[in-house]
Order: C-alpha cells, then sequence, then structure tokens
C-alpha cells in the first residue's frame, strides 16, 4: 500500500525538521548565528488518468485527472541572513556588522572564512583573533601599551600610543559580501566558506557601497526568535503524529485483508 | 455470482487510492503553497453476464471507481518570515518558473538568490518576472517586493529606489487542468494558457503554508479505515455464508 511509504517520507521529513529547529534553539546566544528552516516540496505525482485525456470515443476529455502524489521530500534547508538585534557589551575589540557583509578570518590551512561574528580579542603578538585565535584579514596589530582602542563605522582601528596624545591609525578591518549569501557553507565556530552557490567573495570597505558599517562595543545576537521556534516545534512535532497516525491506518487495512477468507 | 466480492473489492480498491491522496496530503501538511488533493467516486454499471436468453435482461451491478483526484486551491494561511525575499500571494494568481521542461507554476513563496544573483525557488529554477528572470546586483541592499510585483532595491550607497523587475502573476480559466508535477510545481497543459494576473496581491516577508486541514484529513482517514474493514467483514460473512450454504447443502442425511 502506497500511503505506508507516503506516510513515511512525511514522518522523515518532519524528523528533519525538528532537528533544524532544536540546532535554532541550541544557538539561540550564539553571537551571529543565522537561523535555518527546511523547506519541503511535494515530490512526483503518478498520474493515473491524465487531466485532458479521452474519455469516450464522442471525444469526451476528462475534466480533472486522477494523480496520486508520492510524499514529500527536504529541497534545502536555507539559512535565513536577517540581521540580529546589537548588545552592547563595552568591550573596545567588539565589533557588530550593521547590515551587509562578514569579517574575513584567515584559518589555520591558510584559506578564508567569513563570520558576522564579531567578538575579537588579541594574541600574544598584539594581533586582533576571533575567539579560536584565527586572525581578522587584513591583519591589525595592536601595538604594545597602547591604549584607547577606536574602531569607526568604516572599519578604521586607531589607538593611542604611549606618549603620545592623538590617535594612530594602525589597521582597517574589511568586510567581505556574497550575492547569495544564504549559500555559504557553515564549517561550525560560527565561520562559513565560500561555494559555487554564493558567488565569489566582494571584499569591501563598511559603510560604502552597501556594506553596512560596524559598531564598536556591540555583538550581534543570533537572530534566532524563540517563539517562532516553539511553534514550529510545535506544528512539526503534531505533523509527525499525523504521519504516524497514517501509517497505523495503512497498516489496519492491510491487516483486515489479510485476515479475510481466514 | 461473486457479486458481492467484486463489487466489495472495486470499493476497496478505490478507498486505498483515497487512502494514498491523504497520506499525501498530511505528509505535505508543512510544505509551502501545497494545495490539498480530493477524490471523486463514482459509480458505474456493468451487466455482470452476457446472458440474453433470460425472460427478464439479467439487472446490471453497480461497482464504484475513482473517477478523479481535484485540487482544494483554497487559499492556505499565511506565515510571517520576515524574510524580504519570502512572498505569499494573496488571489488565485500563480508564480511563474522557469524550468529545463518549460513553463511552472507555483505557489510556494519561499524565493532565494543563486550566485548569479537570480531570484530563484528553493529548487534553484527562476522565477520569471514581466520580462524574465529578475536579476540583483551584488551591491543591492533593502530588496522591497511590493504588493504588486514590483522589486525595488537601493543600490550601493543610494538612497532612492532602482527598479530590479516585477513579479509575473498568472492566473488561468480553470486551474483544476493543472498538473502537479511535484516540487511545488504545476504545468498547464495543451491549449491551456497562463493569463495575465491583475487582481491577486504579494506580502513580503510571509510565506504561504499548505492548506491542509489536519482534522478534515484525519476524520477522513478514520472514516476509510473504517470502510475499509466493514467491507472486509461483510466479504468475510459473505464467504461465510456460502460455505454454510454448501456444507448443508451437501449434508445427505444417512
Amino acid at each position: 500500500m502506497r500511503a505506508l511509504y507516503t506516510a513515511a517520507t512525511g514522518m522523515a521529513a518532519q524528523e528533519l525538521n525538528v532537528q533544524v529547529i532544536s540546532n535554532n534553539i541550541a544557538n539561540m546566544r550564539t553571537t551571529g548565528y543565522k537561523k535555518q528552516r527546511a523547506a519541503f516540496q511535494d515530490l512526483i505525482y503518478d498520474h493515473v488518468r491524465r487531466v485532458g485525456a479521452q474519455a469516450s470515443d464522442q471525444g469526451t476529455i476528462v475534466p480533472v485527472g486522477v494523480d496520486i502524489g508520492g510524499g514529500v521530500k527536504t529541497v534545502g534547508t536555507p539559512r535565513l541572513m536577517g540581521q540580529g538585534t546589537l548588545s552592547p557589551t563595552g568591550n573596545d575589540l567588539d565589533v557588530a556588522i550593521r547590515g551587509e557583509g562578514f569579517f574575513k578570518i584567515q584559518v589555520p590551512d591558510g584559506t578564508f572564512a567569513y563570520t558576522r561574528d564579531g567578538s575579537f580579542m588579541m594574541d600574544a603578538q598584539g594581533r586582533v583573533v576571533t575567539a579560536q585565535g584565527n586572525p581578522v584579514q587584513p591583519t591589525i596589530t595592536i601595538p604594545q601599551n597602547s591604549s584607547q582602542i577606536t574602531i569607526s563605522p568604516q572599519g578604521q582601528v586607531t589607538v593611542v600610543l604611549p606618549g603620545s596624545t592623538t590617535p594612530t591609525l594602525v589597521g582597517q578591518i574589511g568586510l567581505t559580501r556574497f550575492i547569495n549569501k544564504a549559500g555559504l557553507n557553515p564549517i561550525g565556530d560560527n565561520l562559513f566558506t565560500d561555494t559555487p552557490a554564493s558567488g565569489t567573495p566582494q571584499d569591501g570597505v563598511a559603510n560604502t557601497d552597501g556594506f553596512g558599517d560596524l559598531q564598536q562595543a556591540n555583538l550581534e545576537q543570533a537572530n534566532v526568535e524563540v517563539v517562532t521556534e516553539i511553534s514550529d516545534l510545535i506544528a512539526a512535532q503534531r505533523a509527525y503524529e499525523m504521519n504516524a497516525k497514517v501509517v497505523s491506518a495503512a497498516d489496519q487495512m492491510l491487516q483486515s485483508t489479510s485476515n479475510m477468507f481466514r | 455470482m461473486e457479486n458481492t466480492l467484486l463489487v466489495g473489492l472495486s470499493r476497496q480498491m478505490t478507498l486505498e487510492r483515497q487512502m494514498d491522496v491523504v497520506a499525501n496530503n498530511v505528509a505535505n501538511i508543512n510544505t509551502n503553497g501545497f494545495k490539498a488533493d480530493r477524490s471523486l467516486f463514482e459509480e458505474y454499471l456493468r451487466s455482470p453476464a452476457h446472458e440474453d436468453n433470460f425472460m427478464r435482461a439479467d439487472r446490471r451491478v453497480s461497482f464504484v471507481h475513482d473517477r478523479a483526484t481535484f485540487h482544494d486551491f483554497a487559499a492556505g494561511p499565511s506565515e510571517q518570515t520576515k524574510n524580504p525575499l519570502d512572498v505569499a500571494i494573496d488571489g488565485n494568481a500563480f508564480l511563474v518558473v522557469q524550468t529545463a521542461a518549460g513553463e511552472r507554476y507555483t505557489r510556494d513563496g519561499g524565493l532565494q538568490i543563486n550566485n548569479q544573483g537570480q531570484l530563484v525557488t528553493a529548487s534553484g529554477d527562476p522565477v520569471l518576472g514581466t520580462s524574465g528572470p529578475i536579476v540583483f546586483q551584488p551591491t543591492d541592499k533593502a530588496i522591497n517586493i511590493a504588493p504588486d510585483g514590483n522589486i525595488t532595491v537601493l543600490e550601493g550607497t543610494g538612497t532612492t529606489d532602482s527598479v530590479r523587475g516585477k513579479l509575473r502573476l498568472v492566473n488561468f480559466a480553470d486551474p483544476q487542468k493543472l498538473v502537479k508535477e511535484g516540487g511545488n510545481l504545476y504545468s498547464a497543459g495543451q491549449g491551456i494558457a497562463a493569463q495575465p494576473d491583475t487582481t491577486s496581491r504579494l506580502r513580503a516577508g510571509f510565506v504561504e503554508k499548505s492548506n491542509v486541514n489536519s482534522v478534515h484529513e484525519m476524520s477522513r482517514m478514520i472514516e476509510i479505515t473504517r470502510t475499509y474493514t466493514q467491507i472486509s467483514a461483510l466479504l468475510q460473512q459473505q464467504q461465510d455464508l456460502h460455505r454454510t450454504a454448501v456444507e448443508k447443502l451437501a449434508d445427505v442425511p444417512a
């Protein structure tokens, strides 16, 4: 009986839906996290009788066909790249992007990764690095004993050197954007890498050419809305239950057939 | 002679197919823009034997078969996603999708941008505007889809809207003639022309959810299983009756 397999596709889809939702909830406090949602599509149909087929020798046309669908498939788990709320931290090296763009990070294998998580720190050499110690690109080194680190909305990093009263420019935090940022590949640690789907990375300067501006001493919160996630979770759970009911109903029908003429 | 059996089985076969339709509806309860299907049944009469020598003609026996499934095009509920690329259609219109097999139509407004900046469906097929695919520039931001389908953006640091196209909305004289192709797509048959739709409105930041009504589907499912098991019981009784008759009649007293 086809209904059994159809309902099984429904159960599998909802199971994946719950996985996506639970990952969103798990990351609701992750800086710069962008939520995902599962997108579903119906499977191909078995056209038992095609609409428009000839129904009789008199040329009558079937007005509606008999189409039996095969269930559901997951077509993707697109990421929603909407802005998360900014929350002030008071930490000079925390930077949030308000608008388009990603920070460019050099990962240990020498390649680049991209992130919206701007909770930067200084390493032993004074370089600005991520929480994992990966340097921000282009590399910015803060001289020893400097004070009053300022990051402008355009990304210019200025410090006041010892024995001086005027700020000195020590570097520039660049931003990178993608035409399809939802097509970036998440590699964990709040990092993404570019893919053929995302398009090539375009480097630029914050607050120009459509790039967002930088907000010092702020961090971007995850764009997960708990109420939405919970209501989606309930909907997914109910949908799973209903598909399970279809499985047991189909099973009941099969059982009554096999019990006939015993 | 075995008419009960055949009539019963004809009904059970239609019930099984109706169950398949219900199962597909339930499986797609979270599919954006999905429209539920319904089964229609009809009686068909058939003479049980081709024997015309009787005084009275044989009575014709009534069977059942499923005549059609039709699409329930009732609007599904809209869910707010706050994603500027999501559109829900208020009205009977469909979005036009360019696939390898030709133009297809969809109600699924969960749209994306691909690596070339084209507006595409979740499966990557371009969504068509009134003059072909809609393409965004790398520096575009603040994408806005107006209720009439006009798509505007802010270009770079610009402050005035730049138009990127207008989504093409179409409708059909008889949407029942649309064929579901899977992948949330419908195709129009031969000689069925898509007409430009002017009355429907788009709501950006929303998606239309599936219009499957879980209560209806569950009650329909219960009805199907009950009817199916009743027929099984009926056929069982008929079989018992035959067996008893054969035993009784063949029982020659000593």
